[in-house]
């Protein structure tokens, strides 16, 4: 009976031993791959040189269908010196990188790409300054 | 009795036996120390402070000295009070300790009061860089005596002083002394400009409105190259229209700026030297109180940071404090 129950105890270590060695495949930049498709922004926002939000509230509108994100900023807003930040689906990542000094007097384009690296997404970012 | 009780009954005895010493004798009759109570950069204009502690056992405290390896401005000495905090109140009191405070060249000296009481008393020095030692390196020496004729003495570190210049509450005015040459770190009115042929130093203007195109503006330095927020000032005669870069900041509340205590928040050389001003706006706007923005003149000779101490929307005013570095 005792040798029964050291036996299973052991078995139960093994295969915890064996799950946690899991190679789970990462990206380029040592992210997780994962197994989600979707593939969305779901917010965005735009800081300027003061690292204050430069956007007007409530004025910001994503069209995951259309993939375009449109928003003002305020009047005044230097343009070229903006640094553009946005949230996606879990274990989705933006190409090239937000959180850059970026010049948004043209739209600009960001890819989001699914989690399982499968589903890529091109959003074109126009944010017009109040006149 | 157990076999561990007779290790660990002599063990609890020796401890507390040592445990219950009531003082240790000092190693020394005659010490002292010293600490650099500033923590920002040593810029002309302010000042480093440091407390120097000695107290003796031995005898009665006579006198102190300090020696600098450079010479400092007016106000380089040692302080006539020591501080303590009341326990009432929490606030922190002078008490005088020290008189015959004199400073000749390098050398501070003070001598102790009421010596037969004062055994350990921390003593304040202070030492105001001169303009010649900007970017050179100054040490200190303390040392201090007693009347048994022992000596003791204290090597502070090097500081560097900064290569900044400072200057504080600059008023400026709407239509006034709205015409700000960081060259002279002074602001113009458009007579004076013209008068004084100003017009090629001067590198950004102060306006107030409370909005433009129906939208909040409110204080702003602009450049004289940004005509869309001076299209209704008129500019002196002559005015040259650089474009000086002015990248507006919200959360660097400079310490000596501001001008209080209570911020250790300091822009240094470095600051001035590293900041870039990639695609950086010709203005600021919207200032307000403990707000700022860093500033590099067009022609790249010098980078500074305004610091907004206090704005006046009714007197369409605005006091800044400025630290500028020459960059070449």
């Amino acid at each position: 009976m005792k040798k029964s129950i050291l036996f299973n105890y052991m078995s139960l270590l093994a295969m915890v031993g064996l799950l946690s060695c899991g190679n789970d495949p990462i990206d380029d930049s040592g992210l997780l791959i994962t197994s989600r498709a979707q593939c969305y922004v779901t917010a965005f926002d735009l800081l300027g040189s003061d690292h204050r939000t430069v956007l007007v509230s409530g004025q910001t509108k994503i069209d995951t269908t259309a993939l375009t994100v449109l928003a003002v900023a305020r009047f005044g807003t230097n343009m070229q010196r903006v640094k553009p930040f946005c949230s996606v689906v879990t274990d989705a990542i933006v190409e090239p990188n937000m959180g850059v000094w970026t010049d948004f007097t043209q739209a600009q384009k960001y890819t989001i790409v699914s989690g399982n690296r499968q589903v890529r997404k091109t959003y074109t970012v126009t944010v017009t300054l109040q006149q | 009795m157990r076999p561990y009780l007779s290790l660990l009954i002599p063990t609890v005895a020796v401890l507390i036996t040592a445990g219950c010493q009531s003082s240790v004798a000092p190693d020394k009759p005659f010490k002292n120390d010293l600490l650099k109570k500033t923590t920002g950069p040593a810029v002309v204009g302010d000042r480093i402070e440091f407390a120097y502690a000695i107290g003796t056992v031995e005898g009665d405290l006579k006198n102190v000295k300090a020696e600098a390896s450079l010479a400092g401005a007016a106000g380089t000495g040692f302080s006539r009070f020591s501080w303590y905090t009341e326990r009432s109140t929490g606030v922190d009191k002078p008490q005088q300790t020290a008189t015959d405070t004199i400073t000749n060249g390098t050398v501070s000296t003070a001598s102790i009061l009421d010596v037969a009481t004062n055994k350990a008393v921390t003593l304040r020095y202070y030492y105001y860089p001169t303009a010649d030692a900007k970017g050179k390196d100054v040490s200190f020496r303390f040392s201090a005596t007693s009347s048994t004729g022992a000596e003791v003495s204290f090597q502070s570190p090097v500081y560097r002083v900064s290569n900044m210049d400072m200057k504080r509450t600059i008023v400026l005015g709407d239509g006034a002394k709205a015409y700000v040459s960081l060259a002279d770190m002074t602001a113009y009115t458009k007579a004076e400009v013209e008068q004084n042929n100003l017009a090629g130093k001067i590198d950004f203007v102060y306006v107030y409105r409370p909005t433009i195109n129906t939208y909040a503006f409110g204080h702003a330095l602009v450049a004289p190259s940004n005509s869309d927020y001076l299209k209704d000032v008129t500019l002196p005669t002559g005015l040259a229209k650089p474009r000086t870069a002015i990248d507006k900041r919200v959360d660097v509340k400079d310490a000596q700026l501001r001008g209080t205590a209570g911020f250790d928040v300091y822009i240094d050389d470095i600051d001035l030297q590293k900041t870039t001003f990639a695609n950086a706006a010709d203005y600021a706007y919207g200032l307000a109180v403990d707000q700022g923005a860093f500033v590099k003149t067009a022609d790249g000779a010098y980078t500074a940071y305004v610091y907004v101490n206090a704005v006046n929307n009714t007197a369409k005013t605005m006091t800044v404090s400025i630290k500028r570095l020459k960059l070449n």
